[in-house]
């Protein structure tokens, strides 16, 4: 059993997607961190060693949609949270066929036929006044119990978590 | 050609059914598409794309898959995995589109 809107293994295995290069910034392999919050779903980041984000992605097994909740959350773990804007929030419905065969069937003998609701979180890199390339850093350290999503400078060598405010 | 251009096509054939492209930069085609994603899709305010529907006989559209944001791989898997599902065997077992 799961609880409300919380996703069974079969399900978590056909959403995962490892691997991955960053995509114009450094070419490393992506990591995929799963992240904790308050809503039933499951949420991972993917970004690169440096912290580069490339997406972020919260999955639910529910009707709804759950955009606002999304957004929600994330601006309790940006600086500043109004980088979390509506247009970079994307939605996706997963109906099962095509989630491979094991969830295909979870999916098709769920009670009142249920998709997963995803959300992803992107936002492209984009010029600062100052001309200069600005991406989304992701910070994970100990010093704060949340990640810390925040802007920077996309050559900066080591972007400035402005929670913990340490050098990366 | 585009990696959904490529399976749209397998899939509409297995389905002996027309393909048709909405392609969002075309003037035209992108506020259909617009209207087709809203009515019957995946809407955000700047959605993902590909959307893949299927217009049934009776005029209902129903909504088969929406790309994967993660990477292009990923969406040609669920690509590969609505090929060979359950559904289509079963779609294709009964009544024409």
């Amino acid at each position: 059993m799961t609880s409300r809107g919380a996703l069974p293994p079969a399900l978590r295995a056909a959403l995962t997607s490892p691997g991955g290069r960053c995509y114009r910034h450094c070419d490393r392999p992506i990591r995929t961190r799963r992240i904790e919050s308050r809503l039933p779903g499951l949420w991972y980041v993917r970004a690169c060693p440096s912290g580069v984000v490339s997406v972020t992605i919260y999955a639910e097994w529910t009707r709804r949609d759950p955009t606002r909740s999304v957004q929600h959350a994330l601006r309790d773990w940006t600086v500043p949270p109004s980088r979390v804007r509506l247009r970079d929030l994307r939605l996706a419905t997963r109906h099962g066929p095509e989630l491979g065969r094991a969830a295909e069937r979870l999916l098709a003998t769920a009670r009142g036929r249920r998709g997963v609701r995803v959300v992803y979180w992107r936002v492209y890199p984009f010029r600062a006044r100052d001309k200069t390339e600005r991406r989304l850093f992701v910070c994970f350290r100990r010093a704060h119990r949340s990640p810390v999503f925040f802007v920077s400078a996309s050559k900066a060598k080591g972007p400035r978590c402005p929670v913990c405010t340490r050098g990366g | 050609m585009p990696l959904s251009v490529r399976y749209g096509q397998r899939l509409a054939k297995r389905l002996r059914v027309p393909l048709q492209i909405l392609d969002i930069d075309r003037r035209g085609q992108g506020k259909a598409a617009d209207r087709f994603v809203r009515d019957h899709g995946d809407a955000s305010p700047d959605y993902l794309i590909p959307q893949v529907f299927l217009e049934w006989s009776d005029g209902q559209v129903e909504h088969l898959l929406t790309g994967f944001s993660e990477q292009v791989p990923r969406t040609a898997r669920a690509w590969r995995d609505l090929l060979s599902s359950d559904w289509l065997r079963s779609v294709r077992g009964s009544e024409r589109p």
